[in-house]
């Protein structure tokens, strides 16, 4: 089994507060993953579960306390990562396609600065060539963005823009944050549709980051559910959402409105504790919301545990043969 | 075409609107206030003892009126101030009869538009660079100078001045104490004079860049803290834009759109002078004689720094308005 991007036991903490009462909130505890070549994986979870977090430190935009990451079983230093050889592989699509581009320069600087900057020519027309093709993808051209500013095209256009412009270099893996989640139902398909035929076509691997499982259940391979900081369940996509096992999963399956009239929108939610009191939460961090909660929940910590396919984090799974749960 | 429609003609208008608004200001209120300037000239006349009789009385009272704008009804005097402001004529100055206000303004206004403008401009590069830097990188070394700045900025200004004053000029007598230029040297053109200036000048730049700087450094640097971590920045960087692109093209430009609009105005407040600096090293500029305008009751010379602030105000942003397109596109000539 290949693996084109690994992560393992990564850490993220970042100490908040005054000068004089400092905490420390894991935002990324001991998170570990992987990605295969040719793969969609969902980083799914609600907001301030540490995706985004996540997301940086692989771009190395945000420097991991500990935990390594590995590309194409190579270890990627904290300098390498900073480095373009690692940014010519990896390449990422943000949430706000508004804040994707500097206002004051024009679009297709951006383009010209990627082609140079990774030498893939020197020459002008060449790379008017190679910028049109891949604009070509996503349905536009370089006359859409020719000496245009970012202030003079629209959300879904710049999104799109924006995924040309990561897919200029050919990169391997994709790492796209919430990339649906700013732009118009029609266009969120189209969107989501590219990825799944670029991964066929090319062997694109992508790291999806979002928070609706639609999309996620409708593109991804596999799934990784998020949760303070925690992955809390890992798996094949069909596995993880058709049969949850995880209390957490459950409860944001039930969240997902369903165009039924005749079925309620679930009234077990329970209102999220404040989020940072979660973050300090010793044990489960779900459990202060979880219906089915233990003593041994607010104690110990859940260990990683293997059911078929899927990975787990809950005690619930600590021993198969405990009757005590049922 | 389209320019001049819908960009250059509103501003233009509002331009106008807003100084006539700001002078019509300037000539009513001083005469909402309970003195009267000609019956306290008269009366000063009458303290030291000199007999006027009646008759000449009023003529004194006629001639001052005349000299003071102030014959006739509010409309008639608002016409009148219209007028001599059109043709350029503010009347004599009271305290230096009979100087046209016009040359007393004229003889101190290069003096503080030299020195402001030097300062302004060269503090507002200087704070734009260095809090760019410091804002971007964040190194160890880099967050001593913004202690420093952080204890220099709430300092007084009049005690700093005053501290750098005994320092160079008493302590260690390397500048002068007070003036513009070395006594008994003429304004003629030559070396000698202008490093003569140049040297009076030092101290109180001095002490104005300190200031300009430490403010401006410190919003410079607030400003770049949150555009390094904006989106497009990460994004450039994905893009494999070099450190140093990023930091002048990316971060920098950005950040500067509001220290430009500051600039701007900045560059308005520049023709009425700043008063302490000139006062605590004699320098001979506006402030100064605005302040002894106002001790003297110099009505005409008060109305004439008034006028010449309210149109420097207003013309600088609307030149900042004409010139803020090329700065951001978002807002276009359209």
């Amino acid at each position: 089994m290949e693996k084109v991007l690994e992560v393992q036991n990564l850490t993220k903490v970042y100490s908040v507060g005054s000068l004089f009462s400092r905490t420390k909130i894991t935002a990324v505890e001991n998170v570990s993953f992987y990605i295969k070549p040719s793969e969609i994986l969902t980083l799914a979870g609600e907001s301030g579960c540490g995706k985004t977090t996540t997301a940086k430190i692989i771009l190395g935009f945000e420097e991991p306390t500990s935990g390594e990451i590995f590309f194409e079983g190579e270890l990627v230093s904290k300098k390498r990562l900073k480095k373009r050889e690692f940014m010519r592989k990896v390449q990422a699509v943000f949430q706000n396609p508004f804040e994707s581009f500097n206002p004051l320069i024009t679009v297709d600087d951006i383009f010209f600065e990627t082609v140079y900057n990774y030498g893939l020519t020197r020459d002008r027309d060449e790379a008017i060539k190679i910028i049109d093709d891949k604009l070509r993808v996503v349905g536009l051209s370089f006359e859409d963005i020719n000496g245009r500013y970012p202030s003079e095209l629209s959300g879904g256009q710049l999104q799109r823009i924006s995924i040309a412009r990561s897919l200029l270099i050919n990169p391997s893996v994709l790492v796209a944050d919430e990339p649906v989640s700013m732009v118009d139902a029609s266009l969120r398909m189209s969107i989501v549709n590219l990825f799944a035929e670029l991964k066929n076509k090319v062997g694109l691997s992508v790291i999806y980051i979002t928070h609706d499982l639609a999309t996620a259940y409708y593109v991804s391979d596999r799934i990784a559910i998020m949760f303070r900081g925690n992955i809390i369940e890992m798996g094949p996509v069909e596995e993880v959402l058709t049969n949850p096992r995880h209390p957490y999963t459950r409860l944001l399956r039930e969240s997902i409105p369903e165009a039924d009239p005749q079925r309620k929108w679930s009234q077990e939610i329970t209102i999220a504790d404040i989020e940072y009191e979660e973050y300090l939460r010793q044990g489960c961090k779900f459990a202060g919301r979880c219906p089915m909660a233990k003593e041994i929940c607010t104690r110990q910590v859940p260990a990683e545990i293997m059911v078929n396919d899927v990975m787990v984090k809950c005690h619930m799974y600590d021993d198969s043969k405990n009757e005590v749960w049922k | 075409m389209s320019f001049v429609k819908r960009y250059l003609i509103p501003r233009l208008v509002q331009y106008i609107l807003v100084t006539f608004f700001g002078l019509t200001a300037v000539f009513l209120f001083p005469r909402f206030l309970p003195v009267d300037p000609i019956e306290q000239q008269l009366s000063q006349y009458q303290t030291f003892g000199v007999y006027v009789s009646p008759e000449q009385q009023e003529e004194m009272m006629n001639t001052l009126k005349q000299l003071y704008g102030l014959e006739g009804t509010l409309w008639e005097q608002f016409m009148v101030f219209w007028k001599r402001l059109f043709t350029g004529n503010f009347g004599p100055s009271l305290s230096r009869f009979p100087t046209p206000v016009n040359q007393v303004i004229r003889n101190s206004l290069p003096w503080t538009i030299g020195l402001l403008s030097t300062t302004t401009i060269l503090s507002w590069i200087i704070a734009v660079l260095a809090g760019g830097i410091v804002g971007y990188y964040r190194k160890r070394w880099m967050e001593a100078l913004d202690i420093l700045v952080m204890i220099i900025r709430p300092v007084p200004y009049y005690v700093m001045a005053l501290i750098l004053l005994i320092l160079f000029a008493y302590v260690f007598p390397i500048f002068p104490l007070s003036g513009g230029v070395g006594i008994a040297r003429g304004l003629t053109l030559s070396w000698q004079t202008i490093l003569s200036i140049i040297k009076h000048a030092i101290l109180p730049a001095l002490t104005l860049l300190i200031v300009g700087i430490s403010w401006q450094f410190q919003s410079m640097k607030l400003i770049v803290q949150i555009v390094r971590s904006e989106d497009h920045v990460w994004y450039s960087r994905t893009a494999g834009v070099d450190d140093r692109k990023l930091v002048f093209n990316h971060v920098i430009r950005n950040a500067m759109l509001p220290m430009i609009t500051q600039l701007g105005l900045q560059f308005g407040s520049i023709f009425s002078g700043t008063l302490i600096t000139e006062m605590v090293f004699a320098y001979p500029g506006v402030g100064w004689i605005l302040y002894d305008a106002v001790m003297k009751a110099d009505y005409n010379l008060i109305m004439g720094i008034m006028c010449i602030s309210v149109i420097a105000v207003t013309t600088s942003i609307f030149l900042l308005d004409l010139i803020y397109p090329f700065f951001d596109p978002r807002v276009r000539y359209r």
